[in-house]
């Protein structure tokens, strides 16, 4: 935590700590995709924009008092609830999912804006209840939780919907869910496993999860992504084949190398020390993150903090996880790495508001 | 508000919360790890061995076959270069364009045009090679080669054509190649460790492989080994870059001990009659002169012939294909009747005093049954000289009478009969040495002294192969000592079949050449026709082999009507006396005389082979 004092006596708020792991996460990030790319000039001018852009934006959200987005949290929620209900009705439509709102100047990805206003929405409305929350509050949320769940994997976006639902959940476990509830719950979640199975899932998503129980049943259909992942991440060994060097990606059999398999071409070409690295970085924005959530003003802070720090690391593992082969193909960008803007976007507004909510200390308590 | 204490208690709570989630993910992240560690450390190589394989693609270079000479270092099969006209599709940007140029200088049908078409977008995507003419002719290269600098994505390359320069001479001997089946070559790359698909060829018919004769049973030595090269490829299986090159190693080129001259004339001699003609070298056993006729074009059969010609060849009631030499199964008639002399000095039964009144037939004491000569009133009282000079049946009946079944076989096959006596032939027939039991096995009937006296002539149940009659008749020339026969010597150290007995000895075998010369040079020789053909001394057995049993001449002139069922003409021969050189036999199916019909193109080839033309 850090306030820098200006002569003016208004302050900045900033956590040194986050902005640096964070810029040097997008600048590693933009080094991984001018490969990933296969050197294509065009798509690092973009990407630097969005960061460059992003950092700016992550900065600037962190001036405004917490209590600003406590009191818009419900603004923010309706507000990205309308943008996915334009998605639907207006949205682009690309390889038959439609999750894209062409503004013009920039596509936007709504899932993506409520992916970070829901939690704080939810951390605003558990702020004065007393805890642990009653049974109707538990019931309110988990309903608002699953209807924007079910509303963003009817794009279809499951990876996106697992992540806000997974996000949606920390709120409710962090504020304090009685652990007879969170059995029961789970429970009643493995019973309905067939159901969801029958009812839920594309054809296609069920695909991927078989594909993932034995990809080499079929190494060149279903089974080619995560095969020819897990061949560029194994071929990578220590060290890694050296920048540019990698040949699973530079000759075409990764596929998604600038988004969802990114860190297939990092462990390629940087190896088992490159990955190290990597995941160190994110563990340390993490564990950073929980620190200042645990040193947060209030309750509203502490949620919203720990909501968001577990939703990035949840993005992080659920990308990780798929490349490497531990759950299905889900189509989930690599924090601060992957090609794309909302995305990208999506976690410099979340940093926003984590430091807002950490460097923030009311006035009474000092 | 809440107030301190619950704030407290909210704090410690959530901290304990936080504590289990990072727990949590500190274990999920510790899998990954995990994870990625097993991938990149320890199944390193496998997935270095996977990304290498997915990178590169190897491509086959065939190798180029061996070529076949004659004794005197003429070459029989050869490589003969074809040329093909070839585009490299991916650098082309207007192909019909291209096509219409190119078709103002080279002519292209249809067929050619539509493969271009169909196979163009794929092989200019993989970067391939497209073959739009095979065969050029002279006048298309020279016109393409003056224009090529028109064309820079395309150029003629130079593909080999597997050529018999001698089609018809050479086609059971040396034999044909054709398309190599999928699981043959499956089997020829797994011996050399590869496994590509596919080839950059030399030859335009692609894979060959030999299918008959010397092209089949010397395919290994003369397949060559397999090269490869090496590039790096794309997903897409585009060629990028040629990484590495193993060269093709080429066939070895197989000198056999055939020769083009006696071959020439065997042909000549036999003017397509239905036959053969094997002439040995009795030294080696070497294979000079290997004749089946009437023959066939190797070259249509390997470079594809139409489905007429085809059936064409197929139906023939001549039955080209058939390799008379080495499978046709004729009687050895009369020419048997040395080795039955033979068998009856070395056990004693008769010598060369003994003497039988020949009236002209034998009659089997057990039943009375008659055999007959082939000379009306018999020859009178004969000894096995003059019997074999003059083909005394009566005289080879009452000796094979006398003779121990069974002991007469294993005697018969000393000199090849029944049995396999060719190293390197392409399938050959063992021919048939008849016995009791085999006779009991395949006709269910008991062995019959008869069927013992009819051997003594070499008719009944025996047959041999022409290969096997050239066998015998070099076994007597060198004495009982001969070397299995051979079309290529090279290291080849086999032991001599030698027959052993302490009852003939070197003047035996020396009053059997006389004798055999006697069938050619005395008076009463059944060759005699043969004397005036040559400058020097020859040795000969001559044979004629009943189809139909007639008991006179003029059933005989009944039965001849029809030619296929008039008698087969047999010689076996070798000179020149006294110290015999070549061995030969000869066999003309339906014609009649062995003497005056097969023996001429035996005399004609040892001419050739011992240069007295």
């Amino acid at each position: 935590m850090n306030k820098i004092f200006n002569p003016n006596k208004s302050k900045i708020y900033f956590d040194q700590y986050l902005f640096i792991s964070i810029s040097l996460l997008s600048i590693m990030g933009l080094l991984f995709l001018y490969s990933a790319s296969q050197g294509s000039t065009e798509t690092i001018i973009k990407q630097s924009l969005f960061v460059v852009f992003g950092l700016i934006l992550m900065f600037v959200l962190s001036q405004p008092d917490p209590d600003f987005y406590k009191n818009n949290a419900l603004f923010f929620l309706i507000l990205s609830i309308i943008l996915i209900f334009l998605t639907m009705l207006f949205g682009k439509e690309v390889n038959g999912a439609q999750r894209w709102l062409d503004l013009g100047f920039f596509t936007l990805q709504a899932s993506e804006i409520i992916k970070i206003a829901l939690p704080v929405f939810l951390a605003a409305y558990l702020y004065d209840k007393p805890l642990p929350i009653n049974l109707l509050q538990t019931f309110i949320t988990l309903v608002l939780i699953l209807t924007i769940v079910n509303l963003i994997r009817v794009q279809p976006d499951l990876g996106t919907s697992l992540v806000i639902l997974v996000a949606g959940l920390y709120i409710l476990f962090l504020a304090g869910l009685s652990w007879r509830f969170i059995g029961i719950s789970f429970g009643i979640f493995i019973l309905s496993l067939p159901f969801i199975w029958n009812n839920f899932l594309e054809p296609f998503q069920r695909q991927r999860i078989l594909t993932l129980l034995d990809p080499s049943a079929d190494p060149y259909g279903s089974g080619w992504n995560i095969t020819q992942s897990k061949i560029a991440i194994g071929s990578g060994g220590l060290e890694g084949k050296g920048y540019q060097m990698g040949s699973q990606a530079h000759l075409d059999f990764l596929p998604e190398t600038e988004t969802d398999f990114i860190f297939s071409v990092i462990a390629e070409e940087f190896g088992f020390i490159g990955v190290c690295i990597l995941v160190s970085l994110f563990i340390f924005i993490l564990l950073r993150c929980l620190y200042l959530a645990l040193n947060a003003r209030d309750r509203f802070c502490r949620l919203t903090i720990g909501g968001l720090s577990l939703l990035f690391i949840s993005t992080v593992f659920i990308n990780l996880a798929m490349v490497v082969g531990i759950i299905p193909v889900v189509g989930m960008p690599l924090p601060f790495i992957s090609k794309g803007g909302s995305s990208l976007l999506s976690f410099y507004i979340a940093f926003g508001i984590i430091i807002s909510m950490a460097t923030h200390k009311k006035l009474m308590q000092r | 508000m809440i107030d301190f204490k619950e704030r407290y208690s909210e704090k410690k709570h959530f901290f304990r919360r936080l504590i289990l989630i990072c727990t949590f993910f500190g274990a999920l992240f510790l899998y990954l790890l995990f994870k990625t560690f097993s991938l990149q450390i320890s199944s390193y190589t496998d997935y270095e061995l996977a990304a290498l394989k997915n990178k590169t693609r190897e491509v086959l270079i065939q190798p180029r076959r061996g070529i076949i000479y004659d004794r005197t270092g003429e070459i029989i099969v050869n490589n003969v270069p074809s040329y093909n006209l070839i585009l490299n599709p991916s650098q082309i940007t207007d192909l019909n364009n291209l096509l219409l140029e190119i078709q103002t200088i080279i002519n292209l049908n249809d067929s050619d045009i539509l493969y271009v078409k169909e196979n163009f977008k794929i092989r200019s995507k993989l970067n391939r090679e497209l073959i739009l003419k095979r065969n050029l002719t002279k006048e298309e290269i020279a016109r393409f080669e003056v224009r090529k600098y028109r064309f820079p994505n395309s150029y003629i390359a130079e593909r080999y054509s597997r050529e018999n320069l001698f089609p018809y001479l050479f086609s059971h001997s040396v034999g044909y190649v054709g398309n190599l089946n999928d699981d043959s070559l499956q089997e020829i790359l797994s011996l050399q460790d590869l496994s590509p698909k596919e080839t950059i060829f030399k030859y335009s018919n692609g894979f060959l492989s030999g299918k008959t004769g010397i092209e089949n049973v010397y395919d290994q030595e003369l397949r060559g080994f397999f090269g490869k090269k090496i590039y790096e490829v794309d997903a897409s299986g585009r060629l990028l870059k040629e990484i590495d090159t193993i060269p093709a190693i080429d066939g070895k080129d197989i000198h056999t001990s055939l020769d083009l001259k006696s071959q020439k004339v065997a042909f000549r001699e036999l003017k397509n009659r239905r036959g053969s003609v094997v002439a040995v070298d009795i030294s080696d056993g070497a294979i000079v002169t290997y004749l089946s006729s009437p023959s066939f074009s190797v070259n249509k059969i390997a470079n594809g012939l139409s489905q007429n010609d085809f059936n064409e060849l197929i139906e023939d009631k001549n039955k080209p294909f058939f390799d008379r030499a080495a499978q046709g199964r004729y009687s050895p008639a009369s020419t048997i009747k040395p080795a039955i002399g033979l068998f009856g000095l070395e056990n004693n039964i008769i010598d060369w005093d003994f003497t039988i009144d020949d009236p002209g037939y034998f009659e089997l004491p057990e039943d009375g049954r008659i055999y007959r000569g082939w000379k009306k009133g018999g020859h009178g009282k004969i000894n096995l000289q003059d019997a074999i000079i003059e083909s005394s049946n009566t005289f080879f009946f009452s000796l094979a009478y006398k003779s121990e079944i069974e002991e007469l076989i294993k005697h018969l096959s000393y000199f090849g009969f029944g049995r396999n006596v060719c190293l390197d032939c392409f399938l050959p027939d063992n021919g048939l040495l008849p016995n009791p039991a085999w006779k009991m096995n395949t006709l269910n009937f008991g062995w019959f002294k008869g069927d013992t006296v009819n051997l003594g002539v070499g008719q009944g149940y025996m047959s041999a192969t022409p290969l096997q009659l050239a066998y015998y008749s070099a076994f007597i020339a060198n004495k009982g000592a001969l070397n299995k026969f051979s079309f290529v010597q090279d290291d080849k150290t086999f032991p001599k079949d030698v027959f052993y007995s302490s009852n003939i000895d070197d003047k035996d075998w020396e009053k059997i050449h006389k004798s055999m010369i006697g069938v050619i040079e005395q008076p009463k020789g059944t060759a005699g026709r043969l004397r005036e053909l040559k400058d020097y001394i020859i040795a000969a057995k001559s044979g004629t082999v009943e189809l139909v049993s007639t008991d006179t001449k003029e059933d005989y002139k009944i039965i001849r009507e029809e030619e296929a069922k008039r008698d087969h003409a047999i010689i076996v021969a070798f000179g020149p006396m006294p110290n015999p050189k070549y061995a030969v036999s000869v066999v003309i199916e339906n014609g009649e005389s062995g003497g005056s019909v097969a023996g001429p193109v035996a005399i004609e080839v040892l001419n050739s082979l011992l240069d007295y033309e």
